[in-house]
């Protein structure tokens, strides 16, 4: 267990190199920021300065360097913006909104699709299957970003119920938590439906039916026990997608996460402050993998062993 | 199970969004959108126009320009300036004091120089136009110019913000554009990166009677739809940068009106006679005219902008010193007229020339250059369109990475052309990349006449030769719409997408 455990970090961290790697060239590809930050009738030599008192006269190499050292002791620099301010505290500061909304959302797909799966795996071809096989389908179909104008036009515009935008209380947290979770509930819809068609005619199933069990009490104490482990894997996925998704929910909510961070930081050629939020969302996802991969493995030794 | 758990599920989710319902803006708080989280709130970083507008509540100036373009005492009482025009004395206005309790006086105008010419800012350059900034006494002030300047006061009214010496020398530059502290009508309470900045009425304020209302409020909306929808709900009061089609939607919304003008901004296509375009013909000034004349620009407004912008003549354009209407007409779109003109020039059967475009660098600007290929192909020109990233395409001087023709627009903020003629046209600027001596020299003299009605007669003749030899293909200057609630009293904002908000009121 300890070895699968030490191999499976160190290859994470040979990851996460790579990314870093990735993100320093692919940003730098772009062009050029001071020609985006000094105006367009500023003198050559004020560019110049600028340049130079910036670091970014330095050879690419030099450049690198520094990124990768300070990068490694979880120093990542200051914003080419923001001047002055740790990119670090720029991004640390976003980070609770963005988190506070991936949850919201998980929560919502959650507490949405698998009472729904459940219900419709347990009479397919009801009225409430073929709700759920609707939603499920509008789920995985519907952009979200769109929805989530959807919901703004219906919900703060015409019935005036909740903010347009913002963060502002939990009211402001239901409409983007509803765009953002919506895809992930319509995948976990038709997991749970089909998990549940899968063990609704076992036979501790059946032995409890004829035990004269209530229905209710069959789904929850028989069926969906059996049902939660292939739910709780995809979470953690679901989990990733729901961050980095996060970037067009949070522009249109105008919510003040690392997602509409890292649009304004793209637009504004701010590449130190670009890497240090792409380090972050990396970190997330591998972070996320590697937690799985252990628990796997905690559950099942077969997994260790393959 | 599923009877039962179904409508409590809903139950609870209705209740969930019933419960909490929206906050109005409130009572006496002016809430503005922003398009995007400024940059900074201190005036030599605030990267553009928005920062500009959440920067300027917190700030006084030594003078103000008037909605009349005029210049105005402010923080300054009066001022002299020396007979050769380069030195400025301004008496300052007394008991004046900073938002910390600091008092203003001469050394704060000397702070505010030193501050600003700090090569680590964006707009160094505003404030380097002076290179002696000097404390007569405690409330006199002289600022030395290297020449004369015809924009100096301008310059010094929209930029100079005066900031207190004793703050900014203790934590320096950085810290103090995060707390920023001027004189201003209003002074920053909090900011919350990305979300909203929040300021308070500054009770001392020396204009008596202002500012209008007591808090004021800018909240970051980076997308044109919510920014729309928030100013219908009235949780913002001000939303700017609509599109035409999104303004035309509130025009049976109540409460909402909708507040639209010109924006001082020039769009046109460059030519180079320099690097890729030397030696093509572009050099012939009768094909520069064909091109004028062969761009079918009040097709492009009409098809592109839903009619919203206005074709201009030159760089000169509406809302600008010497600007004048009946004696400025803009190119007609004229291609029999274009192809006789490329015949005389010895190109009957028109040429293959490349274009540089700035992808997304604008609205509907893509758009716009393939319009241009098209209207052009008409005149027999082949315009092989090149698209580029927007930092690729400003990262090289003279537009090196493009061909040779290359289209982009060029602001003002001043109220004149010229700093787009001298940002276009001056050799040696970053992006000047047409190199005539003509025009160097009648910028140059513009720029150090100081009379307003001599300068203004320059700017025509300026305008006359550009349309003569014409060093780009005139455009268009697009419409600005903005949505601002019925209950805002007093809001002017200026061609530049300058507010004022001092001025502001609510009902």
């Amino acid at each position: 267990m300890l070895r699968f455990a030490v191999r499976r970090v160190l290859e994470s961290a040979l990851l996460m190199l790579g990314v870093l790697v990735l993100v320093f060239f692919l940003v730098r590809l772009t062009g050029d920021p001071v020609s985006l930050i000094i105006p367009m009738d500023a003198p050559p030599a004020q560019r110049e300065a600028f340049r130079e008192i910036m670091g970014l006269n330095e050879p690419l190499a030099v450049q690198f360097w520094g990124f990768m050292s300070g990068a490694v002791r979880g120093d990542l620099g200051t914003s080419l913006r923001r001047r002055g301010e740790a990119n670090l505290d720029i991004v640390l500061g976003r980070l609770p909104a963005t988190v506070q909304l991936a949850l919201a959302a998980l929560a919502f797909a959650v507490v949405v699709a698998v009472p729904l799966g459940l219900a419709a795996g347990m009479r397919p071809g009801s009225a409430i299957d073929r709700v759920a096989r609707g939603v499920g389908l509008a789920g995985q179909t519907i952009p979200s970003f769109w929805l989530g104008m959807l919901l703004i036009v219906l919900f703060a515009v015409t019935l005036r119920w909740l903010p347009s935008f913002g963060r502002d209380g939990l009211a402001s947290l239901v409409l983007p938590a509803v765009a953002l979770g919506f895809a992930g509930m319509g995948q976990l819809v038709r997991l749970t439906r089909s998990a549940v068609l899968d063990v609704r005619r076992a036979d501790y199933v059946r032995t409890a039916q004829a035990k004269g069990v209530d229905a209710l009490r069959v789904s929850l104490r028989h069926v969906l026990p059996n049902v939660a482990i292939p739910i709780v894997s995809v979470l953690g996925i679901q989990f990733t997608y729901l961050l980095g998704g996060s970037v067009y929910i949070e522009v249109v909510f105008a919510w003040p996460g690392l997602g509409s961070l890292l649009e304004n930081a793209i637009r504004d050629a701010d590449f130190p402050l670009i890497q240090a939020i792409t380090v972050f969302f990396s970190l997330f996802a591998i972070a996320i993998h590697l937690l799985t991969d252990l628990a796997y493995s905690a559950l099942d030794p077969r997994l260790r062993h393959g | 199970m599923t009877r039962r758990a179904v409508p409590i599920l809903i139950v609870t989710l209705f209740a969930l969004i019933v419960l909490p319902l929206t906050a109005q803006a409130q009572g006496d708080r002016l809430v503005v959108s922003l398009s995007s989280d400024p940059t900074s709130l201190f005036l030599p970083r605030a990267a553009d126009r928005t920062a500009t507008n959440a920067s300027l509540p917190l700030y006084d100036s030594l003078v103000w320009i008037n909605d009349e373009l005029e210049v105005e005492p402010a923080l300054a009482e009066r001022w002299e300036i020396s007979e050769d025009g380069t030195e400025y004395v301004f008496h300052l206005r007394r008991g004046v004091m900073f938002h910390n309790g600091e008092p203003f006086t001469a050394a704060s105008v000397v702070a505010t120089w030193e501050s600003g010419s700090d090569a680590s800012n964006d707009y160094a350059n505003f404030y380097t136009v002076a290179n002696l900034v000097e404390a007569i006494d405690d409330h006199t002030v002289r600022i030395t110019t290297p020449e004369p300047s015809a924009t100096f006061l301008t310059t010094l009214a929209i930029s100079w913000g005066m900031v207190p010496p004793a703050y900014i020398a203790e934590v320096g530059i950085d810290a103090f554009a995060r707390a920023p502290v001027g004189t201003g009508p209003f002074r920053l309470v909090s900011r919350a990166s990305g979300e909203r900045i929040l300021m308070q009425a500054n009770p001392g304020y020396w204009r008596t009677g202002y500012p209008k209302v007591s808090e004021l409020e800018f909240r970051v909306i980076p997308d044109a739809s919510t920014r729309l929808a928030a100013v219908q709900t009235g949780e913002v009061h001000i939303a700017n940068r609509l599109t035409p089609d999104q303004a035309m939607t509130l025009d049976r919304v109540p409460g909402v009106k909708v507040v639209s003008y010109l924006n001082d901004r020039a769009y046109y296509v460059g030519f180079k006679n320099v690097g890729a375009g030397a030696g093509t013909p572009l050099e012939d000034p009768r094909v520069r005219q064909a091109l004028n004349y062969g761009s079918d620009r009040f097709g492009i407004i009409a098809a592109i902008f839903a009619g919203q912008a206005e074709p201009i003549p030159g760089f000169v354009i509406q809302g600008n010193l010497g600007y004048d209407a009946d004696a400025m007409p803009p190119f007609p779109y004229d291609p029999e007229r274009a192809r006789e003109l490329l015949t005389e020039a010895g190109y009957p059967d028109g040429f293959e020339i490349s274009m540089g475009c700035p992808a997304d660098g604008y609205v509907n600007i893509n758009e716009v250059c393939l319009a241009l290929q098209r209207t052009l192909a008409g005149i027999g020109v082949e315009v092989n369109v090149e698209f580029r990233t927007t930092n690729s395409f400003w990262s090289q001087p003279q537009y090196g990475a493009v061909g040779a023709m290359f289209v982009d627009s060029w602001s003002s903020t001043i109220g004149e052309a010229l700093p787009r003629l001298d940002g276009a046209l001056m050799p040696g600027n970053y992006y000047a990349a047409w190199e005539d001596e003509r025009f160097a020299r009648l910028i140059d003299e513009i720029g150090v006449t100081v009379d307003r009605d001599a300068r203004a007669e320059l700017y025509r003749q300026m305008h006359e030769l550009m349309r003569d030899e014409p060093p780009f293909i005139y455009l268009y200057q697009p419409t600005i719409f903005e949505a601002v609630s019925e209950r805002v009293q007093g809001y002017a904002p200026r061609a530049a997408e300058e507010y004022y908000l001092f001025r502001v009121s609510l009902d």
